[in-house]
């Protein structure tokens, strides 16, 4: 991705600088997004606290999920038991008490910095983006299903079947985000598509991106009533994110397998 | 050729036994009912298979991966028992060897083939895979140095030993097959010199194809042994397991189809229970140390062991797997047992032999099952669903088809070849072998060249070039690395096809026939002008 981008700029300045009064305008404010995106970036890290404390697992961020991503929806019948495609779904636990209430947290893909499931990837399919994102190119993935089994979290689910969009289904899907095949491993990528509409609004206004504009970016966090989801740049010490990740309830899941997850959660601390 | 041997040593192929016509039958349904249930799950999706998420209480591997273990460690037997004929001079077990190699291929291919049934884009994996494969999966060293590597060194060895076998029969084969047999045998002089190049080239490539045997076998047991996310697979006892246990089910089906080719191609005077002896105690002394495995991944399994690997190795020994537990354990106690008791009594028995085999087969297929699948149903650290895998008719079917291929490929090859190579008496291995620096420089070009590609894929593989891109800086260079593995042993091909020099002391003139030229002649013209003399000499 990094390596790229300055071609791309290369190629925005010349057409900034080729391009005569009249279309100079767009493309001279292309070019200068451009610049603006050249400036040393930061190295980004983004992140997710979950405070359980809030989460009342009403499951919204789940459906908001499926919403945003077109993912698909498979059949209930015995054939499709284990078949489901979860991005983010419930990790449903037992409760503390014999008989008490129910305990559970909104479970997305923890985006290792460390991922195993980068590492097992035979063509690269699977990787960490320099926002320290684990990206999937779906059309890349020939179905081998390693980065499944190399998951210590389970938060990776293969299209068993060509998912099927019947009616008006169709006219549901998020044209943002590329539908998938069958034979190829999805999981959740931070809602991308909307990090990269941030930034790139962000660079054509010649600015940085505000911590404000993306705490509750990711569809699961916009969706979420109780405000339990937290985004945000964990390289950066200012950010609510990061101020949440520094709280004493913190933790990570499976921490001890040194995957260090980009997704950190807050104890649940009710009674 | 083959004048100097004994009429029953030469090489021939022999009338088979009925029973011959009815295993190809079985055989070649088997591949039919392979080929239908592949087209139902290419047409249906992977949903047509048992496997599901991990995540949900399903297995992502199952039957396919197992198999394809299962296949890739037979074909271990092969080429071992060659190599191992071949560096310790045991004859013994020259009359199997080329049985062996030929398993070795053979099961190579088919466990390929199982690598593309379980993909989910089995054409992107073909396209793919040579053009992206990165070595930080260890997918990419069973792909690249199983697949290329292995199956290849093989098949060099294989080609190489019959060459002797394959000038004969241009003669003396079905006429139909000469030109297969020539191909094959083309340029093999049998004098004693190639015999010595052979003996000498098969030295190298013997002592070569070992320690890539063990890479091979390890980076399939690294594809578990390193996954730490997955509680039951994370051992440091994985790789070596793996190369004993391919070990055990590859001895193990040497000696069943050593037992079956005797019989229908009634090669019982040139398999010599010997051999088969010979097989049986290794087949004991491997079960036996992986018996000694098994009870050391017991023992650190349920000592202290983490919580989630304590669960697994509960799960196996007591709870839903244990029926496949105890089964592995006593089939590979008795694949152990009738071996060793027959090595202490000084018996040999073929049958009990080979109901040992099948025993140390079923072992193999059980152990890897138990090793693929709990780990994954009841393998979460986390508290994940649990669930049940269990194969769906299409999986068993492709399965089926493809050990269909691996028998119909063995037996059609012992119909067009002799499945036992001629002996060369040892005194014709030890000739004078002239200097011929052509033929050396040929051989080690080929060989550098080879180290080059090795070189230049491997790295650029790694991405060396790349900085943090995901492509290699040159296209295909996981293949270019593979073409260097594959050239590698072609040096030895190389080596023993160069042409020969040809002896000054009797310098082969090639006498032309004069070309017959057409001349249009006027006789009467001739007959006035009389300046020719045949003319002048006529009148």
């Amino acid at each position: 991705m990094s390596a790229k981008d300055p071609n791309r700029r290369d190629l925005l300045r010349v057409l900034g600088a080729s391009v005569g009064a009249g279309v100079g305008a767009t493309a001279g404010l292309a070019a200068s997004a451009g610049e603006a995106a050249a400036a040393p970036a930061r190295t980004r890290r983004w992140g997710m606290v979950i405070d359980l404390d809030r989460c009342t697992l009403c499951s919204s961020c789940t459906v908001a999920c499926k919403q945003e991503n077109n993912v698909p929806v498979v059949g209930p019948d015995d054939e499709h038991v284990g078949a489901q495609i979860e991005w983010l779904s419930i990790l449903w636990q037992e409760p503390e008490q014999p008989g008490g209430l129910p305990q559970g947290m909104p479970f997305p893909c923890q985006h290792c910095a460390d991922a195993p499931c980068v590492k097992v990837c035979p063509v690269g399919a699977t990787y960490k983006n320099d926002e320290g994102i684990t990206m999937q190119i779906w059309d890349r993935c020939i179905g081998c299903r390693y980065c499944m089994v190399a998951c210590p979290y389970g938060r990776r689910s293969f299209n068993w079947e060509t998912p099927r969009w019947d009616g008006t289904q169709i006219q549901m899907l998020n044209p943002d985000v590329a539908t998938r095949t069958g034979g190829v491993v999805e999981k959740c990528t931070f809602c991308y598509q909307r990090v990269r509409r941030v930034r790139e609004r962000a660079a054509l206004e010649g600015r940085e991106i505000e911590d404000e504009e993306v705490r509750r970016l990711p569809a699961c966090a916009a969706a979420c009533p109780a405000e339990a989801i937290v985004f945000g740049d964990l390289a950066d010490p200012e950010s609510r994110v990061s101020e949440l990740a520094r709280d004493p309830r913190r933790f990570q899941l499976l921490d001890y397998l040194g995957t260090d997850p980009s997704v950190i959660y807050l104890k649940r601390d009710r009674r | 050729m083959h004048a100097e041997l004994r009429p029953e040593l030469r090489p021939e192929l022999r009338r088979v036994s009925p029973i011959w016509y009815l295993m190809v039958l079985v055989a070649a349904i088997a591949v039919g009912v392979g080929l239908y249930c592949y087209s139902v799950q290419l047409a249906r999706g992977d949903i047509a298979t048992g496997l599901r998420n991990p995540g949900n209480g399903g297995a992502a591997w199952g039957f396919y991966i197992v198999f394809y273990v299962y296949f890739v460690g037979v074909s271990f037997a092969g080429i071992t028992v060659a190599s191992l004929a071949r560096v310790f001079h045991i004859d013994t077990l020259k009359p199997v060897t080329r049985l062996a190699e030929l398993l070795t291929i053979v099961a190579l291919g088919v466990g390929a083939m199982m690598v593309l049934a379980d993909l989910g884009r089995p054409l992107d994996g073909l396209l793919k895979l040579p053009a992206l494969a990165r070595p930080s999966s260890p997918f990419y060293g069973t792909f690249t140095l199983v697949v290329s590597g292995y199956l290849f060194s093989s098949l060099v060895f294989f080609v190489l030993a019959g060459r002797y076998d394959a000038a004969a029969m241009a003669q003396t084969g079905p006429p139909l097959l000469r030109p297969l047999y020539r191909l094959w045998g083309a340029g093999f002089r049998d004098d004693d010199v190639a015999h010595t190049r052979h003996w000498r080239s098969s030295f190298v490539l013997a002592m070569t194809i070992m320690p890539l045997l063990i890479v091979a076998h390890s980076t399939l047991g690294f594809i578990f042994g390193i996954q730490a996310g997955r509680p039951g697979w994370f051992s440091a006892l994985q790789a070596p397991a793996f190369v004993v246990m391919a070990g055990v089910s590859g001895t193990g089906a040497l000696i069943v189809l050593a037992a079956i080719v005797r019989r229908l191609f009634r090669l019982e005077d040139r398999i010599p229970i010997a051999a088969l002896r010979w097989l049986g105690n290794f087949l004991w002394v491997l079960a036996a140390v992986y018996l000694y495995f098994m009870i050391v991944e017991e023992l650190t399994s349920t000592y202290a062991a983490p919580r989630a690997d304590r669960r697994i190795a509960h799960e196996v020994v007591g709870g839903s797997f244990a029926i496949s537990f105890w089964l592995t354990v006593g089939s590979l106690g008795l694949a152990f047992l009738i071996p060793f008791v027959m090595y202490l009594r000084r018996l040999t028995s073929v049958a009990w032999l080979v109901v040992a085999a099948l025993l140390a087969n079923v072992a193999a297929v059980l152990k890897r099952l138990l090793i693929v699948v709990p780990s994954q149903t009841h393998g979460g650290h986390l508290q994940l669903r649990e669930g049940l895998y269990t194969p769906t008719w299409v999986e068993i079917g492709v399965v089926l088809g493809a050990a269909g291929l691996l028998v119909l490929g063995i037996l059609l090859f012992g119909r067009i070849f002799p499945l036992v190579p001629t002996p060369v008496p040892e005194a014709r291995r030890h000739a004078a072998v002239p200097r011929e620096p052509l033929r050396v420089l040929a051989t080690v070009t080929c060989a550098l060249i080879a180290a080059g590609l090795i070189a230049f894929g491997l790295s650029d593989s790694f991405r060396m070039w790349s900085g943090d891109e995901l492509d290699p800086r040159v296209p295909f260079s996981p293949a270019i690395f593979a073409t260097g593995v594959i050239l590698l042993f072609s040096s030895a091909i190389v080596y023993e096809t160069f042409p020969a020099r040809r002896r000054r002391a009797t310098p082969r003139r090639v006498i032309r026939p004069p070309r017959a030229r057409i001349h249009r002649v006027d006789v009467r013209a001739q007959l006035r002008s009389s300046r020719d003399p045949r003319v002048r000499r006529k009148s």
